[in-house]
């Protein structure tokens, strides 16, 4: 049995694997996490009071125990956090058996893929410090690690702090190689192999159905859901509707898309006068909108526009996405309505809502103008007592009879979805909008935030000539709710910590974090090459952008190399010895050299015979500088420096 | 990577290709002490945690390359510039070290030779972790800024004779074991193994003629007064010839001496033994004892001789002698 590694080896070891593994531990089954956390603490114990690994057997089989959990926590599910669970358990099984260099320097290692991996589910600025913190450790662990290699288990000194400064030198070291790759590192343009299709851990993004009451947590969720930059100046808040999903279909309950809401649109958009063009950042939400201003004239050539207009993204958006956007408000949609849309449009089940039902007839028989019967109907919702509120109750089996006739209280969900009922059973074709309302206009950095909570629902009415109309209910009951942003219509705070300067924290970390996201997160390909072509560089290709990498990477490796493997000038160690080679130095000038072969007092004696009139004084200060040296009681050394110094040989 | 060339010279075309390999090392520079290694003399190749870093580090880069993710690409990169870092660093732990000489005290065969390798350091940085590795035997030490060290690795010996050791590898892989840089270096002389003495020796051959016939028991500090001569330190007290000091002047001691007795004559010829490496492993044991005992004796070598004398420097001349029988 060899000798088992010193408690610091270890110690910095699991502290890596711990921190590494610290997000991928949060998002497993809590069981299973202190299970592995477990294994640590063991490991860590066994370290302190030096037990051995446990029998071969009993870690074979609570190794395949561990793995039978997890395809039972997992179901079998293959995806990315199925397998960094898998990997996380199997680090925590290795703890048992990790006694040997080997095993240590694995784990070490192993903490930077951890790391790595995380950023498959997240890339908030926030991860930075758990990047800097987690390859920190590792690297002072593999330090450590090295340093009690060879067989000599016997660790160096009780201080962590030298291994600590040398990891954080080589951290520090790897910092230019690593920046020039990171910005010269030919990007992908396509991925090499499919995305997969789930990422996200329980956040909520906008939905792909609706039924009013089931989603409310999303207004409470002040996450960023996505930025957009101007080329102009932003659109007025009222007209800041970011198109999502079109939900043509009612059940109901719920409202969803229809069977041909990813057909590509058939009708051309051209740019007008008031077009606008815009880029987007957006936070990954596992489906394919990719969120735009009404009615996009192009947009990122991987993306598709539907015939309802919504723009869908090729695959499911799981990292941060930027695109570019143009969009005309001035457009007519479908001037003419087809007979199959017409029905699909107006389609209700015949059993629900009867009370609206009767409401529609009524309203018909009174304004035969569809135009005439919205107003009434929007006039009817900001006159009578409509009110707008998170806090809504549930709706049942007639939920747009409870909300127009008991309720008279709920959100823009309630609101869209009463009014859309209402309209079809009127006969005026309607359809629900979801998507986002508004965002936070951040002025110093000139881009707007728009958050989950901005998250909101219309509708659009076919109109006779006008084709697909805007009508947002909800701005009838709160217009402050759509010129204010969704902040301004709630009252009171809705959490413990909803308080002005927390929100105006919020909005400066989100600046940076929009600088994050745009210079470190964004910098895709395209920016990629607009970044070399903003130093002056020609469209460079693939292979050039490589060859231009290799050449950077030596222009930064050259002053490094060469400040590592300067070998320091031949200083003399002490003072008093560069007091010597000074008068040695003087002497020579004259033709006095010692030779290698002559002690100080040799070389001394010699000078004195050549040139008596100062050799005593040579042989004095040569004495001086051997007892210093060599004198068995410590002599001061100030008068022989000073001495030394101040000597000057005669001319010959 | 040091390690794998290292077992190439098993197999016959593996000793080939030492060959080759050595005469390849030898052609780039000085191969012997003393010398100071600079980039010539010094090897880097990434140890097998090396390899299993750089797999890992190829997967995160197709991963985040993929994803487009750029924190998991910096990770990589991060790491990336650990090794290259690394590489340097392990260069660096090595670049200017002066091997300065090697050598061992003799020993009798069966006996580990503790083969001495002087190193100095002139650079003002401490060199951590450095390791002399010679075959299987390793030594691991860290040289302070500007000093200079004597290692001992044992060197395991079987046969009387001269032994040439094979090459040395003086190795590193400071900082974190990503890289291993090795220099190979070869003594610059063979050592000088002695002949095992036998173990249960038969008694001195005390020669036919008998004729002083005295055998006294021997006083290891003799007290036969034998001269006078200038008093050295550590001479104890006693032996101060105090009036003879007085008369001249300055401190002399009194010299004692063994009673002379009969001198021996060892021959390899007639020593007892089945074969001629028992014999002269009797041989051997008959010089120690003769040192010992402080006789003087003279060593037959077929037509050579050795001697007559007593000292020190006479059984080394004998051992030696008897070493590199043939």
């Amino acid at each position: 049995m060899k000798q088992l590694p010193p408690f610091s080896a270890v110690a910095w070891t699991i502290a890596a694997f711990v921190i590494s593994a610290l997000p991928h531990l949060a998002a497993m089954p809590p069981w299973l996490a202190a299970g592995i956390l477990g294994a640590c603490a063991w490991r860590l114990a066994a370290a302190r009071y030096r037990w051995g690994p446990p029998p071969r057997l009993l870690r074979i089989v609570l190794t395949g125990v561990a793995l039978v959990f997890v395809l039972v926590a997992f179901g079998g599910l293959w995806g990315r956090r199925t397998a960094t669970v898998l990997l996380c358990v199997m680090l925590g099984a290795k703890m048992m058996e990790m006694f040997a260099v080997r095993d240590l320097r694995l784990v070490a290692s192993v903490s930077f893929f951890l790391i790595a991996t995380q950023f498959l589910f997240s890339e908030r600025l926030i991860y930075l410090v758990y990047l800097v913190s987690g390859s920190l450790v590792a690297t002072i662990a593999l330090t450590r690690i090295q340093t009690v290699h060879g067989g000599q288990w016997t660790a160096r000194g009780g201080s962590e702090l030298p291994a600590i400064r040398q990891a954080a030198v080589l951290l520090m070291l790897a910092a230019p190689v690593a920046l020039t790759l990171f910005v010269l590192f030919p990007r992908l343009a396509q991925p090499l192999w499919g995305l997969p299709d789930q990422v996200m851990d329980g956040r909520t993004g906008l939905s792909e159905d609706m039924s009013p009451g089931s989603i409310s947590n999303l207004f409470l969720d002040d996450s960023p859901a996505f930025r957009v930059e101007f080329d102009g100046p932003p659109p007025p808040p009222g007209e800041r509707y970011w198109r999502g999903p079109v939900l043509w279909n009612f059940d109901g309950t719920t409202w969803t898309r229809p069977f041909f809401g990813d057909a590509p649109s058939r009708q051309f958009v051209a740019e007008g006068p008031r077009s606008l063009s815009y880029q987007v950042q957006l936070e990954p939400h596992e489906r394919r909108w990719l969120f735009v201003l009404d009615y996009p004239v192009r947009g990122p050539d991987q993306a598709l526009i539907t015939v309802d207009h919504q723009m869908l993204n090729r695959h499911p958006v799981t990292t941060l996405t930027r695109y570019d956007v143009v969009s005309n408000p001035d457009f007519t949609d479908m001037p003419e309505l087809s007979s199959g849309a017409q029905a699909v449009a107006l389609r209700l089940p015949e059993d629900r809502n009867p009370r609206t039902r009767a409401l529609a007839q009524e309203l018909r028989e009174r304004h035969p103008d569809d135009r005439a019967l919205i107003n009434a109907v929007l006039g009817w919702f900001r006159e009578e007592a409509f009110y707008y509120t998170l806090s809504a109750a549930p709706l049942g089996r007639h939920g747009a009879d409870e909300f127009l006739f008991d309720l008279r209280s709920g959100y823009c969900e309630y609101y869209a979805s009463a009014f859309a009922i209402l309209m079809r059973a009127a006969g005026i074709p309607t359809r629900i909008v979801t998507g986002y309302q508004g965002g936070f206009w951040q002025a110093a950095s000139e881009y707007l935030l728009v958050r989950q909570s901005d998250a909101h629902a219309w509708t659009e009415v076919w109109l006779e000539g006008d084709g697909w109309t805007r009508v947002d209910p909800t701005a009838a009951v709160s217009p402050a709710r759509i010129e204010q942003g969704s902040r301004s219509v709630i009252d009171g705070p809705r959490h413990l910590f909803d308080l002005n300067w927390v929100e105006n924290l919020r909005n400066q970390y989100d600046r940076i974090q929009h600088l994050w996201n745009r210079w470190v997160l964004g910098f895709d390909h395209d920016r990629q090459r607009s970044f070399l072509r903003g130093l002056g560089l020609p469209d460079l290709t693939t292979d050039r952008i490589a060859l231009l990498m290799l050449l950077v990477l030596g222009l930064v490796m050259a002053p490094l190399s060469y400040a590592l493997l300067r070998q320091p000038r031949g200083r003399a160690a002490s003072e008093v010895e560069r007091a010597w080679q000074l008068m040695l130095r003087r002497l020579k000038r004259r033709g006095l050299t010692r030779q290698a072969s002559e002690t100080p007092l040799e070389f001394a004696r010699r000078v004195r015979n050549a040139r008596p009139q100062e050799g005593e004084r040579i042989v004095e200060l040569a004495l001086m500088y051997c007892r210093i040296h060599y004198g068995e009681v410590q002599d001061d050394a100030r008068p022989f420096i000073e001495q030394a110094r101040a000597f000057r040989p005669a001319r010959a | 990577m040091s390690a794998v060339l290292r077992r190439v010279g098993r197999s016959l075309p593996g000793r080939t290709l030492q060959a080759w390999l050595d005469g390849w090392v030898a052609r780039r520079g000085p191969t012997r002490p003393p010398l100071t290694l600079k980039y010539r003399q010094i090897f880097i190749l990434p140890t097998r945690f090396g390899w299993l870093l750089g797999l890992l580090m190829f997967a995160m880069l197709m991963g985040s390359l993929n994803f487009n993710n750029n924190l998991g690409l910096l990770t990589t990169f991060i790491v990336a510039g650990l090794g290259s870092n690394s590489m340097l660093l392990a260069y660096r732990n090595l670049e200017g070290l002066r091997i300065l000489k090697t050598g061992a005290s003799p020993v009798f065969a069966g006996q580990p030779i503790q083969f001495l390798i002087t190193i100095a350091s002139d650079a003002g940085r401490e060199r951590p972790g450095l390791e002399l590795r010679h075959g299987s035997t390793a030594q691991v030490f860290s040289l302070p800024a500007r000093a200079i060290t004597e290692i001992a690795l044992p060197v395991p010996t079987r046969h009387r004779g001269w032994l040439t050791l094979d090459r040395l590898a003086l190795q590193t892989g400071h900082p974190i074991g990503l890289f291993e840089a090795w220099s190979w270096f070869w003594p610059e002389r063979a050592i000088l193994v002695w002949p095992r003495p036998a173990e249960r020796p038969p008694p001195l051959p005390e020669g036919d003629a008998d004729r002083e016939g005295s055998e006294q028991r021997r006083n290891p500090d003799g007290d036969e007064f034998y001269s006078l001569r200038a008093w050295r330190e550590g001479d104890p007290l006693h032996r101060v010839a105090w009036k003879a000091s007085q008369r001249h002047n300055t401190l002399l001691a009194r010299d004692l001496r063994q009673p002379r007795s009969r001198d021996l004559v060892l021959d390899l010829a007639r020593a007892p033994g089945r074969d001629l490496e028992e014999r002269i492993r009797v041989l051997t044991a008959w010089l120690l004892q003769a040192r010992r005992q402080d006789r003087s004796w003279t060593l037959r070598l077929g037509g050579k001789a050795i001697g007559p004398d007593r000292t020190e420097a006479h059984l080394h001349a004998c051992l030696k002698a008897l070493a590199e029988q043939p």
